[in-house]
């Protein structure tokens, strides 16, 4: 084949390019969009735990923490289901009724998050608050709604993930195994399992990025209460409390506020550019276990 | 015999996660129809939206969603189609290949709030547009660009080797084997990708909050700058926070029922298709 | 099918280029936006106006746009103060006062069964500080206080603050959990135990939630009726402003002068807030 100028690659490229621009762009903007904010705060920004705009105070360490912790217990929760939901599906289920699973499952994922948070407010907060009564809970609104709420979000993701893991091991393994006596739950759990475990951990990490990323839904359930810094750092008070997360300081009315005051504002784009290097970093070290493909 | 006793046990374990799964989407329509039904009548759809949500119907919420889509749709197909054939043709194997896989785990992960915030920064602040179509549909369709470029590099991937060859042999430049063998062949890949990314972009507010869309009032967009639109997931949200009479709550589950009901639809018309695809490209 | 896309892209770059002047774009507090929204909705059908109301923001949201140009009128549930009017020297704003609204201290069911039917300023005090945690201190159940402060911006939460503090930048700063939009704040506190929040008046229904009466320091108890409001004995009551840019114009002058019609009036009276006429 001949290179010569080609139209079709000329398109190729540059909307390509402006693909990657566009992240870039992201990036860039929101680093320069920041400066004022780590100029006036520097590292505090991080680690500071107290967030008063009126008295241009920025730290952003209780949402931070609010995020791992919903991120986390979302994972926590929804790991073991889906993944042995899709053992389920990959190993005993028939391959005519896996295709009906997986659609519903497909379906369940597609589900808008604002119908999540919609059911949540309603339903879940009171489930809760009812569960929690023992620990006297303050209200239904904790870092526990939010997590199971994004445990259910983001169990599709982690199931479909682990099914084509699991569906990455080689037949010929499961035969042999199988010739040598064992059952299919034994080849499940120490062929199958053993095998995709970089894939299975790579579904997780996935499932975990979104956690973190999703905002609506957590917005209405997590109480969006500023400084929550437990006394203890690994208690599990946090949880049962009301508390904030990035995503949903981002969208409350704060960024409304904040917009024309350079320094707020700054703090506000600050907090998006921590929660955009979280979630790129966890994409990337996902994405360098399992190079095989984007959900 | 503890053997046994253990497969059927973990069998029966994991047989109950999924079933827990699945029952999750059957709780989760159940809820919903049952409070939104009685909303749906013919004039939910073409009325508009009157007295603050509590009356009238969704007509240009399903127009704005519509809108909003289209674009999203307008805007990711060149990028995808782009990004699929230079990673499909173009490129190989290497360093530029993996580069742009890791771009787009990187846009597949991206927070959506993200989006918006940056939406806010590009279009409203720096273009000057205000809220406008046009920045919703545009950040839409980078949301949904992963799912449309995999399917369509899945599909690529999985077209016979022997077209490609038996074209060349016959004289035919690159650019005329993409045109004439590859685009033609990988519609479908187009098409079902669009369907899902889309059911996705429908039902997202975060991008859109700040950049496109509004409570009520908007009604056809007739420029760029300072056009707005209503759309489906913003309506619930902001019903959900703030309705003044009972009557609201049988709209907001209404709305919520048309729009799991879009996104459905959308997703159901690709699903078989795409799975297909998708397990022939990853498992023979 | 890409011809027929490119067709549409074509259209909708056609219809780009026509630009639409006289759009009235309207943006605020969303106390106001009930009899506002109305009000519009009323004019599109009648005079076929263009316009366009959201509520983002609350009320500082409609001083902002307002102040950065981007709407013609803004809704407040709250005075411009001469903060607001310092960071946009380019607008003039005018208050245009349309009605009255009262913020009542509104408890769940359980406080007011369990005997609070009052609360002292300096009680509100104790409880925003921090210093008072359980309704027991308050003469109720042993019940620990589930307290949901408005989030910043509202115009209910600045009427607090103003009454608690005489001027809602001393108040202190706190974190609570927050709630925004009125049903979320009335959902919330209906459904859970030991719940105070900040609310319009005419959202306390009396039988999910409860209105608080205030106990003066006469200790004669104040509960937000229409006729202490109108008489400011009622202490945390607000205005409701419409904002424009000078002495509306054009659009904004039409849709101004039917709030403040006999029509626009009986709107601000349906939603539950005191008309005009009602505060002579």
């Amino acid at each position: 084949m001949q290179r010569r100028f080609s139209f079709t690659r000329l398109f190729s490229y540059s909307f390509s390019a402006l693909a990657a621009g566009t992240v870039v762009a992201m990036f860039v903007l929101l680093i320069l969009q920041s400066l004022p904010v780590w100029q006036h705060e520097g590292l505090s920004f991080l680690t500071g735990t107290k967030w008063f705009y009126r008295q241009q105070q920025f730290g952003a360490a209780p949402m931070i923490l609010g995020t791992m912790i919903t991120a986390f217990t979302a994972l926590l929760l929804a790991a073991p289901l889906g993944i042995g939901a899709a053992i389920f599906t990959s190993e005993f289920l028939h391959p005519r009724l896996r295709l009906t699973v997986k659609v519903v499952i497909e379906l369940l994922a597609g589900v808008p998050s604002v119908i999540y948070g919609l059911l949540g407010v309603l339903f879940l907060r009171n489930w809760i608050y009812d569960l929690l009564t023992p620990f006297d809970p303050l209200s239904g609104d904790t870092l526990l709604t939010g997590a199971v709420l994004l445990a259910v979000m983001i169990l599709p993701t982690v199931m479909t993930l682990a099914d084509d893991a699991l569906r990455g091991v080689p037949v010929i393994q499961r035969h042999a195994a199988r010739g040598l006596g064992l059952n299919s739950s034994e080849v499940a759990l120490h062929i199958a399992l053993p095998q995709s475990v970089r894939g299975l951990l790579a579904a997780l990490l996935l499932a975990l990025g979104r956690a973190l990323g999703e905002a609506i839904a957590v917005f209405l359930v997590v109480g969006r209460q500023d400084n929550q810094w437990p006394y203890r750092l690994l208690s599990m008070q946090p949880l049962i409390q009301s508390g904030q997360t990035i995503t949903t300081k981002l969208a409350s009315s704060e960024t409304n506020i904040a917009y024309g005051y350079p320094l707020h504002w700054a703090a506000i784009c600050g907090l998006a550019l921590v929660l955009m290097v979280m979630v790129a970093g966890i994409t990337l070290i996902s994405a360098s276990f399992s190079r095989r493909h984007v959900p | 015999m503890s053997r046994k006793l253990l497969h059927h046990g973990f069998r029966a374990f994991t047989a109950l996660c999924a079933l827990l799964a699945c029952s999750i989407l059957g709780w989760l329509i159940f809820a919903i129809a049952r409070r939104g039904w009685p909303a749906i009548s013919w004039q939910f759809f073409t009325e508009q939206i009157r007295l603050v949500g509590a009356s009238g119907g969704i007509f240009y919420n399903l127009i704005g969603t519509g809108i909003l889509l289209l674009t999203a749709f307008i805007t990711s197909s060149p990028m995808a189609l782009s990004l699929a054939l230079l990673h499909g043709v173009y490129l190989r194997e290497g360093r530029w290949k993996r580069a742009l896989e890791t771009l787009l785990y990187v846009i597949n992960g991206m927070p959506s709030i993200v989006c918006g915030i940056f939406g806010l920064i590009v279009f409203v602040q720096f273009l000057g547009w205000g809220k406008s179509w046009l920045s919703g549909g545009f950040l839409l369709g980078i949301i949904m660009l992963p799912t449309v470029t995999v399917a369509l590099m899945e599909r690529i991937a999985s077209l016979p080797v022997r077209y490609v060859e038996a074209a060349t042999g016959l004289g035919l430049r690159q650019s005329q084997i993409i045109w004439s063998i590859i685009l033609p062949q990988s519609l479908s890949g187009l098409v079902t990708g669009s369907l899902l990314g889309l059911a996705r972009a429908a039902g997202e507010i975060a991008p859109i909050m700040f950049t496109a869309t509004i409570f009520a009032g908007a009604t056809i967009p007739h420029g760029v700058k300072e056009s707005p639109v209503l759309s489906l997931p913003y309506h619930i949200f902001i019903l959900a926070q703030d309705s003044f009479d009972p009557s609201v709550g049988a709209k907001v589950w209404g709305t919520a029922l048309v729009m799991i009901g879009l996104v459905f639809v959308l997703s159901l018309i690709a699903l078989p298709a795409r799975l297909k695809m998708h397990e022939e490209a990853h498992h023979d | 099918m890409i011809k027929t896309t490119f067709q549409l892209l074509l259209l909708t770059s056609f219809t780009a280029s026509v630009v639409h002047a006289d759009t009235l774009k309207i943006n605020g507090s969303t106390t106001v936006n009930l009899p506002a929204a109305e009000a519009a909705e009323i004019l599109r059908a009648e005079k076929k106006m263009d316009i366009q109301v959201d509520i983002q923001g609350g009320s500082s949201g409609g001083i902002s746009m307002l102040g950065e140009g981007l709407v013609q009128v803004g809704m407040a549930s709250k005075h411009v103060n001469e903060e607001d009017r310092a960071k946009f020297p380019k607008c003039e704003f005018k208050e245009i006062h349309i009605g009255e609204d009262a913020v009542a201290l509104i408890v769940s069911a359980d406080v007011w069964e369990g005997g609070v039917k009052s609360i002292t300023k300096e009680q509100v005090k104790g409880i925003y500080e921090g210093a008072t945690t359980n309704w027991k201190q308050l003469g109720g159940p042993d019940k620990r206080i589930a307290f949901f402060n408005k989030e910043p911006g509202r115009g209910t939460w600045e009427v607090f603050a103003n009454w608690v503090y005489g001027d809602h930048k001393k108040a202190p700063q706190v974190s609570f959990p927050e709630v925004g939009g009125n049903e979320e704040t009335r959902n919330k506190v209906a459904s859970t135990r030991g719940a105070l929040s900040q609310l319009s008046s005419s959202w306390a229904d009396g039988k999910t939630v409860f209105a608080l009466n205030i106990k003066a320091e006469s200790g004669e108890l104040i509960p937000p009726t229409n006729e202490n409001i109108a008489t400011k004995k009622y202490p945390l009551s607000r205005p409701l402003f419409l904002l424009t840019n000078g002495e509306p114009l054009g659009e904004a002058k039409t849709f101004v002068d039917f709030v403040l019609s006999e029509r626009g009036q009986a709107l601000v009276n349906k939603h539950g807030y005191l008309k005009l006429a009602d505060l002579k």
